[in-house]
């Protein structure tokens, strides 16, 4: 990876100018094996390479990148982010500035026991016609008329350079397993299962995973919910959240909201703004049961970087801690606006797009309850276990989960299945209703959209089943 | 970077490597955007790339690869390596051919306008026309992005295909506020400066923002419905993803098994055209090289056909529409709308409030996910101007809403469509669509419980 185009830019964007100025080489190639109801789809192999350059001039902000890795056109790009922003600061309300932050040389990596460059096409086939093989009907007793099985890897090379001293180098694979599974029952219906795997490992991750007994679980699950599934009820009840259930909602209404720059309205024409207002921290939002963590240092995890692509280390930042909002995730930009340091929120998802405010691994902070006591304190009740549809507003307030794997709890015990309850609550409703947690964390894999242009992100969410009170289900 | 030499030396090495058909792509980009919030500029983006495509069949493999590589020997070295990929990869379901050329490709006018290629400072200046048309109508903060796109392509194929076409485009997204509960939303788009009216933009963003002011909570229930242009732009991209015959495939569409059968209202006529003059998708030739035609999707509420690939094409024994595209995701070649129009009706959009009388009129969404794509249930986020409509009139803004229902079902329950049509595109709308007002009946309304 050739850091010195980087330095060029770094270099060549303050001879012009300006005040800082950071570059970015970064390599992208991923390979993506698909099978199609036991059919295999193409191979398909992105390879994406280029050069990012980003810089503040005169207070304003310019990026331009190119995939013509030559000195000329690197040069050319960063004239082009100089220009531009330089041409933008006429409609620039106040300078914009980044905060002082520790300048760092160092190179880091996502490790691989097995490197998956070297598996071939034929054994990454291979895991996916197990999972085919496991899903026939006579194994899982309902008929699947469409299985879409991936298996897509990701392998994300940076070299970083700032006008501040900043050196870095890193290394991630991403791996994927992603299943979408339809089932029918004749003169009942059809419904839908997807589940998403992942994280920056080798090949040896996939074994772990075991997806051809999970597959054939869930699809067992959907025949069950086909023949046996009943109407949610529409009375009050105390709800049970699975952990995948609970890691979208910390990412949905937790996360996306104590974005800094969805705060600061930077967001509001495309993924909205915020009902959290920068003087809200320190206000309590939930019940003393919720804590909710984004860290991107967990190691394995998918959403996993120890530097964020604008040179910040990287750690742990607690959003809500025991019902308080406690922190937001921060750039340099937000961070300065709001006396702040930045925690080292910042990712870019390829050579061509801006570093931009996202979360890492979102999940609620495990309590001390297994999944059987958070059932037996139920009287009446919904345990949630997983969904389909989700979505939120744009000011992260209103959400719904519609559930797919669901049973009714009576008198303490999981009873019959329930198809498609929903969820319909508000954010503060949500987690002023929380109170008990569960201590078996759980990970999903998940692409966070985010930017214009459109910039998907690699994360994790997840946490524990957790128990609402008082619920009205949809 | 010379677009022929990239096309030939894809397809000198694919044969080399004896692989049956080769279709290679080159696509160079230059894109400008200026993003903006608060009423001020927030970033400028400037991106150039040329990006090869290779796309390879051969008996039932396929295999596809997008590679950033400029040089000649990386770039044989890569067909090589999908080659040899793809004879590892076990066979599929179908055997085809690409499209046999040559073809004489009609080219469509109004789609590139030079001086977008070299804009910079107008972008600039369409943000101040913009912000400062918001303000006017009322708007206290403005947000939302300009955008040009300069494309040139070109396609050649083993199987005697050869093409290349361009085009440009400017767009403009503006979101206006005036406080937290009430925005409104604006959307500029053409292919040439003279068509393109951030002006307009401006005033529709702030003059919806102004009437949405002190929303009252609305309530849940089944509503008479005025879907404004952007709203509806949104559902009818889902029409689209589930007109591919790729969706169908893998059972992934709302519209599995539904062809020739009536899946909308008699009101409804939905075509993709990528033959239409001054339109921002419209294009010669498709990416296995197939030149382009008009296709009425849905005709008077009857599907009439899904949009192809050569591969779907063999595989359901239907003609080719010219819709290939290349995709580095799932499929490699899949089908896609270039523009999609709906036809206009006889009403006016007060018209279409007034025969609502009781109802809803929704000028926008946002985060649209789907329960079941196979039924069409889904529900999405209603934003950016929500007004409850009594006695044909609107009488004041509603919050806290969300659109709850099935696809199909709202196809079919659209009563009418006004005259005035809209171009629109944007985050949300991934494919320009040009689309009047409607009035649909019975629409699914939801909110939160707690």
């Amino acid at each position: 990876m050739n850091v010195d185009l980087a330095k060029l830019a770094v270099d060549h964007a303050r001879g012009l100018g300006a005040e800082y100025a950071e570059a970015r080489v970064q390599s992208d190639l991923g390979h993506t094996y698909t099978l199609k109801n036991g059919t295999p789809e193409p191979v398909t192999i992105e390879t994406k390479l280029g050069v990012g350059v980003r810089v503040i001039v005169d207070g304003a902000m310019g990026f331009a990148s190119t995939n013509i890795i030559e000195g000329e056109r690197v040069r050319s790009a960063t004239e082009t982010a100089v220009r531009t922003a330089r041409a933008s600061k006429r409609l620039l309300a106040s300078p914009i500035r980044l905060s002082e932050e520790e300048s760092w040389e160092d190179e880091w990596d996502a490790k691989m026991k097995v490197d998956v460059r070297n598996v071939s096409a034929e054994e990454k086939f291979r895991l996916l016609f197990t999972i085919e093989k496991s899903l026939v009907s006579e194994n899982v007793h309902v008929s699947l008329p469409s299985r879409i099985l991936v298996f897509d890897e990701q392998l994300t090379e940076k070299a970083y350079v700032n006008s501040e001293g900043t050196r870095l180098h890193s290394f991630v694979p991403r791996l994927s397993l992603v299943y979408y599974l339809t089932a029918e029952e004749p003169g009942v219906g059809v419904v839908q299962r997807f589940r998403h795997e992942a994280q920056s490992r080798g090949w040896e991750v996939t074994s772990e995973w075991k997806p051809a007994e999970i597959a054939a679980g869930d699809a067992k699950i959907l025949g069950r919910l086909l023949r046996e599934g009943r109407a949610a009820p529409k009375d009050e009840l105390d709800v049970v959240l699975g952990p995948e259930v609970t890691g979208i909602v910390c990412h949905e209404s937790c996360g996306h909201p104590q974005e800094a720059d969805r705060i600061l309205g930077r967001e509001a024409a495309q993924a909205g703004e915020s009902y959290v207002k920068p003087d809200m921290l320190g206000r309590r939002i939930g019940t003393e049961h919720v804590t909710i963590i984004d860290d991107p240092t967990l190691p394995n995890s998918y959403g996993f970087y120890l530097y964020d692509d604008e040179g910040v280390k990287a750690g742990p930042r607690t959003l809500i801690e025991e019902g308080i909002i406690s922190d937001f995730l921060q750039n340099r930009e937000t961070a300065a606006e709001l006396g702040k340091k930045s925690n080292g929120a910042s990712r870019s998802s390829s050579y061509d797009r801006e570093p931009i405010i996202r979360m890492g691994n979102t999940y609620m902070k495990p309590g001390d309850h297994s999944l059987e006591e958070l059932v037996e304190g139920v009287r009446h009740g919904l345990y949630l276990k997983n969904f389909m549809e989700w979505n939120i507003d744009d000011r992260r307030y209103n959400q719904r989960y519609v559930g797919l794997e669901a049973y009714m709890i009576e008198n303490g015990e999981i009873t019959f299945p329930v198809r498609n309850p929903i969820l319909e609550i508000t954010t503060p409703g949500l987690y002023s209703s929380v109170d008990a947690v569960g201590k078996n964390m759980e990970f999903s894999g998940a692409t966070c959209g985010k930017g214009e242009p459109m910039q998907s992100a690699p994360v994790w969410t997840g946490g524990p089943a957790i128990r609402l009170r008082k619920i009205h289900l949809g | 970077m010379d677009p022929n030499d990239v096309l030939q030396q894809i397809l000198l090495t694919a044969k080399k490597s004896n692989v049956q058909s080769t279709a290679a792509g080159f696509r160079r980009t230059q894109k400008r955007m200026v993003r903006f919030s608060n009423n001020s500029i927030t970033v400028t983006n400037s991106w150039f790339s040329e990006i090869p495509t290779i796309y390879l069949v051969s008996d039932k493999r396929r295999a596809a690869c997008v590679i950033e590589q400029q040089d000649r020997e990386g770039l044989g070295k890569a067909v090589e390596e999908l080659a040899t990929t793809m004879r590892l990869t076990p066979p599929g379901d179908v055997i085809f051919n690409l499209p046999r050329g040559p073809f004489n490709y009609q080219p469509v006018a109004g789609t590139w306008d030079e001086k977008i290629t070299t804009a910079e400072t107008e972008l600039i200046d369409a943000v101040e026309v913009g912000v400062n048309a918001a303000k006017k109508e009322g708007a206290v903060r403005v947000s939302g992005v300009v955008t040009t796109q300069t494309r040139e392509r070109y396609v050649k194929t083993s199987d005697g295909a050869e093409g290349s076409d361009r085009n440009t485009e400017i767009a403009m997204t503006i979101r206006a506020f005036v406080d937290d509960d009430a925005s409104g939303q604006g959307i500029a788009l053409a292919t040439n400066f003279r068509q393109f009216n951030p002006e307009e933009a401006g005033r529709t963003a702030g003059r919806i923002a102004k009437l949405a002011v002190n929303p009252q909570t609305g309530e849940a229930g089944k509503y008479q419905v005025v879907f404004g242009p952007s709203i509806l732009a949104s559902l009818l991209g889902r029409v689209g993803d589930s007109a591919s015959a790729y969706s169908v495939d893998l059972g992934l569409s709302f519209f599995q098994g539904a062809l020739k059968q009536r899946v909308a209202s008699d009101a409804l006529t939905l075509a993709d055209n990528a033959r239409l003059e001054h339109a921002p998708g419209s294009t010669t030739l498709d990416d296995e090289g197939y030149p382009t035609q008009e296709n009425c999707l849905i005709r008077d509420g009857i599907l009439e056909t899904y949009l192809h690939t050569s591969y779907t094409a063999a595989k359901q024994k239907a003609p080719l529409t010219g819709n290939a595209r290349f995709d580095a995701g799932i499929g490699g070649m899949t089908p896609v709308p270039h523009n999609l129009i709906l036809k206009p009706g006889q009403d006016s959009c007060d018209a279409l409030i007034d025969r609502a009388h009781d109802g809803l009129y929704i000028t926008n969404n946002w985060y649209l996910r789907f329960q079941n794509y196979r039924t069409g249930d889904f529900s999405t986020i209603i934003r950016d101007g929500v007004f409850r409509i009594i006695n044909g009139k609107v009488v004041h803004p509603v919050k806290g809403l969300r659109l709850s229902d099935n696809m199909i079902r709202i196809l079919r329950s659209i009563k009418a469509m006004s005259t005035e049509r809209n171009w629109i595109k944007w985050w949300e709308v991934n494919t320009p669509t040009l689309t009047p007002y409607a009035l649909a009946d019975g629409i699914g309304i939801t909110t939160a419980n707690k």
